[in-house]
């Protein structure tokens, strides 16, 4: 009877929590001519739910920390708790073992490099106004998106060791994930296994190398097939100084090799790539110059995932108009709808709209990409007025059905003017303004030419009433025009037909609303939404949506 | 330290030299661009004596790779030959014919009109050839049965229902002239006939046929009128073939020890039509006494027979050239 009191006493436990909490309601209705001539659908539907993630840390030894993340969730509309979910939404643990190798298991955020692990952000996110931040942590708490690593079940461990010889540091690390576990029927258990050794020679050079091998277990299932996914990097990195402006150079390059094993059918396909890249600090600004060879033939599964599926269901009005069109996945939706986002790694690439990605779809492990990039951020041409700039030029590695090959450019443009401290009042008002262009052309006869533009104009305006309580209002005009061709690609990725696609559309966002800061953490905010999808090419009828929103969010 | 540096700068340009030539993917040109045709259609060969061996092909040429067709056809015969490819260029490589026909009937010596055409395009382009000799589809491969142009062999017996018949016709033959016409109505009984082409009586020797049941193909042409039954709704006329083996070599097929094989279809077309079948491929009786093994060599005579369900009227298949070849199927 005595031992359990034991037992507590011997082990001072410790518990704490953290956690998130959003209430979030919208109501949505129809606007424009789509209102008048759309007699089928619903004039307005709204929905919303309070979510109270709860974060418990345990730490039963000052070494190890249990965690987990309960998600207690109630939909509105729902009595009686009808609506009402509990559900785990994250279970982990990690230690260290004599202060030496340190280890996480469970559900777990991994990233290694652009070309190995990485989840890349969502496009025409790059300099989004402020004003729409709510959105995108929406959107990207939702799905697991945490910067830009992969939220998997896996076990991680690593560990360094301190030298003074000519090596003066090395770091391990190490982890292998369950991407896929075991289908009944179905296909085997894909793995992933992955490691780096990073190499300090000295404060000036480090050396590091990433290997990543997904892989199925071909043993987990009755089948005869497996895929695997080797993928190596190795980097070099020196840092110096030139007339007191540090500056850092990079140059990483690597191979990958994706085949099926056991499918006579599926080819084996090995590809590489090479980045250098050059990165100097000054005082009024930051420079990068980089330059990126992608082979066609490069295939990373954990570097290549896409976070939006253009083929998902939308939330809100996923069919309209009195033919009950299926409403292709927009700038709003992308902006906006958790439920177009993707959580899992594919053994092939994924499919992308050309209209808002084109240049780098995958990011920068896009295969068949060569080219220069050039950024200057945090330019403080005065203190009230800064800027940031980038500019990507690539051409295809080899021509998509062609000899002639896509030149490719993808830049983009951002102000930030205070102008509370232009007109030196004491409240805060501040304006900003960004551009985000893509560019695709090929030239050569008439059936295989390119010409297609796309460009996001986005801008903001925020004034604080009083102290944190601010009125905002934004804006996002996004056309797309020309044409571009579209691969159709099997299960192999290899390409099969091509499409020809014209593009004539443009996309209007507007926001204006209330929004208070608590904390920077904990901030309401209570807008109207107003939404415009114009298809000129008449495949689709104009859509058009105003939504009232109310979002409360706390980060405990 | 600097030396270093600049290696590590033009690193990378050193890589952009393994740049490849291939492009990915199918062709654009291939899928959407207008074909164009750069070379007309042209015959090499002409008054051609494909008796003799000497082959005839085509060439033109394309702005762009398309599944082509090469249709030619007998004016005087009405027999059809198709030529099928992908390219964009048509040679010799992939367009030689040898003068056999696709469908019956056999070319003649005659005319024939060469029409090219293309799948995923409206053009056509028309040529005309002559055929100075016909083909000659005996030769060292082959075992021909009987072509019925020296009238039907006697020893050939058969059967066939009273009011039912069997005989000789003249004209619209599979090849050359003659055939043998078999049709009636037998309301009793599923047989209309059949005839037995015993080995011996055969017109080449049978000992050049090949041993191997596998490669061995035997080859009859069939003229159906694809009569449909009103009580069935299925084709009137069933045609089957019986092989007969005498393992024992007594000159003569005992039914209680040696093999039969067997094959039996519906005729379900109009006109002539050249089955070919794999003696590999026969089936035995349900119950079959010989040792099972198809034993060509040993074949005693083969049997043809036209059925039909007593309750559907008229049936009707003609036959003619009767042919064994080796390795492959006689049009091949």
């Amino acid at each position: 009877m005595l031992s359990p009191i034991l037992v507590q006493s011997q082990v001072k436990s410790k518990l704490w929590y953290d956690g998130n909490s959003r209430v979030i309601f919208n109501r949505d209705a129809l606007e424009g001519t789509i209102k008048d001539i759309d007699t089928v659908s619903t004039r307005s539907n709204g929905g919303g739910s309070t979510v109270l993630d709860l974060g418990f840390h345990f730490t039963p030894v000052d070494d190890i920390e249990i965690f987990s993340e309960i998600r207690l969730k109630n939909d509105f509309g729902g009595m009686w708790g009808n609506k009402s979910v509990v559900e785990l939404r994250r279970l982990s643990a990690k230690g260290i073992v004599n202060n030496k190798i340190a280890f996480s298991i469970g559900d777990i955020y991994l990233k290694q490099t652009k070309f190995t692990l990485y989840n890349y952000e969502q496009e025409l996110s790059q300099y989004e106004p402020s004003v729409f931040n709510f959105y995108r942590d929406y959107v990207n708490y939702e799905n697991y998106y945490q910067s830009n690593y992969h939220r998997l079940q896996a076990l991680q461990t690593n560990f360094s060791f301190n030298m003074y010889n000519f090596i003066e540091q090395l770091d391990f690390d190490a982890f292998t994930a369950r991407v896929r576990g075991v289908e009944w029927l179905g296909k085997p258990e894909l793995l992933m296994l992955g490691g780096s050794a990073m190499v300090r020679l000295s404060n000036k050079i480090n050396l590091g190398s990433h290997y990543v091998n997904t892989f199925e277990v071909l043993s987990s299932s009755n089948g005869t097939v497996a895929y695997y996914n080797p993928v190596l990097n190795t980097q070099i990195s020196y840092s110096g100084s030139v007339n007191d402006n540090p500056y850092k150079m990079l140059i990483e390059g690597g191979f990958s090799k994706r085949g099926w094993d056991g499918d006579s059918l599926a080819p084996e396909v090995k590809g590489n790539f090479i980045q250098a890249s050059l990165h100097s600090k000054r005082i009024n600004g930051e420079l990068d110059l980089g330059f990126r060879y992608v082979d066609s033939d490069f295939r990373s599964m954990g570097a290549q995932k896409r976070r939006i599926q253009y083929n998902n269901s939308t939330t809100t009005y996923p069919y309209y108009s009195n033919n009950y069109t299926q409403r292709k996945v927009s700038l709003l939706d992308v902006m906006s709808d958790p439920n177009v986002y993707n959580k899992n790694l594919s053994t092939s690439l994924m499919s992308y709209n050309p209209m808002y990605s084109s240049v780098t779809p995958y990011g920068d492990a896009t295969p068949n990409r060569i080219g220069f990039t050039a950024k200057i951020s945090n330019i403080n041409i005065t203190d009230f007025f800064s800027t940031n700039i980038q500019t990507q030029y690539f051409s295809e590695v080899i021509g998509q059905g062609t000899t002639q090959k896509r030149m490719l450019n993808k830049s983009a443009l951002q102000s930030i003017l205070l102008l509370n401290k232009l007109l030196s009042t004491k409240k805060s008002l501040i304006l900003e303004g960004s551009m985000n262009l893509e560019t695709v052309n090929r030239a050569g006869e008439d059936f295989e030419k390119i010409d297609f533009t796309s460009i996001l104009y986005s801008g903001s305006i925020s004034y604080e009433l009083i102290k944190n309580f601010k009125i905002i209002a934004g804006a996002k005009v996004f056309y797309a025009e020309g044409n571009e061709f579209i691969a159709d690609r099997d299960k192999y990725d290899q390409i099969n037909d091509y499409s020809n696609h014209i593009y004539d559309s443009k996309e209007t966002i507007l926001i204006a609303g209330l929004q208070h800061h608590f904390t920077e953490d904990i901030y309401f905010t209570m807008q109207y939404n107003q939404f415009n999808v114009l298809d000129k090419t008449k495949t689709y009828d104009e859509f058009s949506l105003g939504r009232l929103i109310f979002m409360f969010n706390m980060n405990l | 330290m600097k030396k270093l540096q600049f290696l590590l700068f033009l690193f990378p340009f050193f890589f952009t030299s393994c740049e490849k030539e291939k492009i990915e993917g199918p062709s654009l040109n291939d899928l959407f661009a207008d074909l164009e045709i750069l070379e007309p259609l042209s015959v090499v060969g002409d008054s051609v004596d494909f008796a003799s061996g000497d082959p005839i092909y085509f060439t033109a040429s394309f702005s762009k790779q398309l599944d082509w067709k090469i249709k030619i056809e007998g004016l005087s015969s009405g027999s059809v030959k198709i030529i099928l490819g992908k390219s964009n260029e048509i040679n010799q490589s992939n367009s030689t014919w040898l003068g056999n026909s696709s469908s019956l009937p056999f070319f003649t010596n005659e005319n024939c009109e060469v029409e090219l055409s293309f799948e995923m395009d409206d053009t056509t382009i028309y040529n005309y050839l002559n055929i100075q000799v016909e083909k000659d589809y005996q030769n060292e491969n082959t075992v021909l049965i009987t072509d019925l142009e020296n009238n039907f062999n006697p020893n050939f017996t058969g059967f066939f229902q009273s009011g039912c018949t069997r005989a000789l016709a003249i004209g619209g033959a599979g090849q050359k002239d003659k055939y043998l016409a078999q049709f009636g109505t037998c309301d009793w009984d599923w047989l209309i006939g059949y005839v037995d082409y015993f080995s011996n009586f055969w017109y080449d020797d049978k000992n050049n046929m090949i041993n191997d049941p596998s490669k061995l193909y035997f080859n009859i042409m069939i003229k159906g009128d694809s009569t449909i039954s009103s009580v069935t709704n299925l084709p009137n006329s069933l045609f089957k073939l019986e092989f007969y083996e005498d393992e024992n070599g007594d000159n003569y097929h005992d039914a209680n020890s040696e093999d039969r094989f067997d094959l039996e279809f519906e005729v379900n077309w109009t006109g002539w039509r050249m089955v070919s079948l794999c003696y590999n491929d026969l089936i035995p009786p349900a119950t079959n006494p010989g040792n099972g093994i198809k034993q060509p060599d040993k074949i005693f005579k083969v049997r043809t027979l036209l059925l039909a369900n007593p309750d559907s009227g008229p049936a009707r298949a003609d036959v003619d050239f009767l042919i064994w070849s080796n390795g492959a199927p006689i049009l091949n």
